[in-house]
């Protein structure tokens, strides 16, 4: 209980500072906090490869592209206020979002048995029961996921594809 | 007994930390020498017999050195980097058995402070958390070299950490174990496993070098560029946080490389632990003397390199590895 409240409140805080923050490497930072404590609870529930997949996937590869590009582009501007162009998107964020909570928070009081799924298969999250999850029963659900992430690699490749060069120039005009 | 287990546990902590801070230490020695060696001269030899007092002096040298930060640094973050680097590479030695286990007054004692059974995966975790105390270091700097270097290091550890992490599932896949102790009695039943795997393991140890940025991949500090890359504002304890967490990765890449390839702490004759660490200063000797001969890689070429030649090789080396445990090859 101790360790979860700890955890509750780190995970939280590095949410709150991630929208806080002002300079984005800072941001960055409370959501490494924030993937942290989520791989922390994922030990306490006794799923050791979800902490592990948690930490090498989301701590070390997509954040640390994120800094790439964060550092990349911030490097050496002030973290002044930046101009809103969109009016009043603060207050209309905060009323969806307060929204959405109670709609959860509703949901869960009226289905409890739905909304919170009981009954996990036995050696979830660690290696063995994830593997035999993934590559039996959800195998269709992992193939769909591959397949997405592959069009979404190719769909990069081919979008950054330099521009196809027009006629070409003609160099050797002198020679025909 | 749960006290006895939290006094033991705390008791291996301290050992661990200890031998890998001198461990640090004399293979910084032991690289200076060499290094002299190599190139026909004598490197250090005045402090001490033979220059083995050597690490005292330049420990103390660090330590009493003014602690820079420059103006623009963002305070924070520039003291954090190099804790992060010197924590993920400590945290990492904590699951590699460094010898059999002990059996002294009743008690088992495990050469290792955790033995998770996802002990590899454990220290893939904590290994690619280290590449934050370079970026953020490089970052907080606010200096265009410090900058680079730390830019480079975030392209250059994702890229190889990727075929590295392929072909170390080679060794997971044939000894049906991601338990770092379990592979290593794996290889005392089946034989050491650098050679059904000899193509990971070739992958794996070019992938290490790029991961503690030695030479020829220190690209992230590239003296001749960047003057130090990511540590070029630090100073005092600060750089040697950055140095003590580039030789301890060193001598865990090397670790790792021992458990998973060359049967761990097993051999004939010596104690079991003793062997572990004659592996481990042979391959520490590679690393030196791969410095002593390559040259650095460009940038191009390193990545190059990383995404077309090693990420392939890894790629097939593991689906062939994966035939043939499945039984189709």
């Amino acid at each position: 209980m101790i360790a979860f409240v700890i955890l509750a409140i780190l995970a939280l805080g590095g949410g709150v500072g991630v929208v806080v923050a002002r300079q984005p490497v800072h941001s960055a930072l409370f959501l490494i906090m924030n993937i942290l404590a989520l791989a922390i609870f994922y030990i306490l529930l006794s799923a050791e490869f979800l902490a592990a997949a948690q930490v090498i996937v989301y701590a070390g590869a997509i954040m640390v592209l994120f800094l790439f590009v964060v550092t990349l582009l911030t490097a050496g501007k002030d973290d002044a206020e930046p101009q809103e162009s969109l009016q009043g998107q603060r207050l209309t964020a905060g009323i969806l979002a307060v929204l959405a909570g109670g709609g959860l928070a509703v949901l869960g009081v009226l289905f409890p048995s739905r909304s919170v799924p009981f009954g996990l298969p036995p050696n979830f999250g660690n290696l063995h029961g994830m593997g035999l999850n993934l590559w039996n029963q959800d195998f269709v659900y992992l193939a769909a996921v591959a397949l997405m992430l592959l069009t979404a690699a190719i769909g990069v490749l081919v979008l950054n594809r330099p521009p196809r060069e027009g006629p070409k120039p003609r160099v050797k005009e002198g020679d025909s | 007994m749960i006290v006895l287990q939290i006094v033991l546990l705390v008791i291996k902590i301290v050992l661990l930390i200890a031998i890998l801070m001198g461990g640090f230490a004399y293979t910084m020695l032991l690289e200076r020498r060499l290094l002299g060696f190599f190139q026909l001269r004598l490197g250090p030899n005045r402090v001490g017999p033979g220059g083995l007092l050597q690490p005292i002096a330049d420990g103390l040298k660090m330590v009493l050195k003014e602690d820079l930060m420059p103006l623009g640094a963002d305070p924070f973050v520039y003291r954090l980097a190099p804790v992060i680097s010197l924590f993920t590479a400590l945290c990492v030695d904590a699951v590699i058995p460094f010898g059999a286990p002990i059996h002294i007054f009743g008690l088992t004692v495990t050469l290792d402070i955790a033995n998770p059974s996802i002990g590899l995966l454990i220290a893939f975790a904590f290994s690619s958390l280290g590449v934050y105390g370079l970026v953020l270091g490089g970052w907080a700097s606010q200096n265009k070299y410090s900058l680079l270097g730390g830019i480079r290091a975030s392209a250059q550890i994702i890229s190889y950490e990727l075929a590295m992490g392929l072909a170390v599932m080679g060794v997971l896949m044939t000894a049906h174990t991601a338990n770092l102790e379990q592979i290593v009695l794996y290889q005392k039943a089946h034989g050491w496993l650098w050679l059904p795997q000899i193509g990971a393991f070739l992958i794996y140890f070019v992938t290490g070098i790029a991961e503690t940025n030695r030479t020829p991949f220190d690209l992230p500090e590239a003296e001749s560029e960047l003057v130090a890359g990511y540590h070029t504002e630090y100073s005092g304890m600060r750089f040697a946080s950055y140095i003590i967490a580039e030789y301890i990765n060193m001598i865990t890449v090397s670790g790792i490389a021992v458990t998973l390839f060359f049967g761990g702490w097993l051999g004939p004759w010596l104690p079991p632990i003793i062997w572990f660490f004659i592996k481990i200063a042979i391959f520490l000797f590679v690393f030196i003397w791969i410095r002593a001969t390559l040259p650095r890689f460009r940038y191009d070429q390193l990545m190059n390199f990383g995404w077309k030649v090693l990420v392939p090789a890894a790629l097939i080396y593991f689906l062939g590895t994966a035939a043939f445990v499945s039984g189709i090859l």
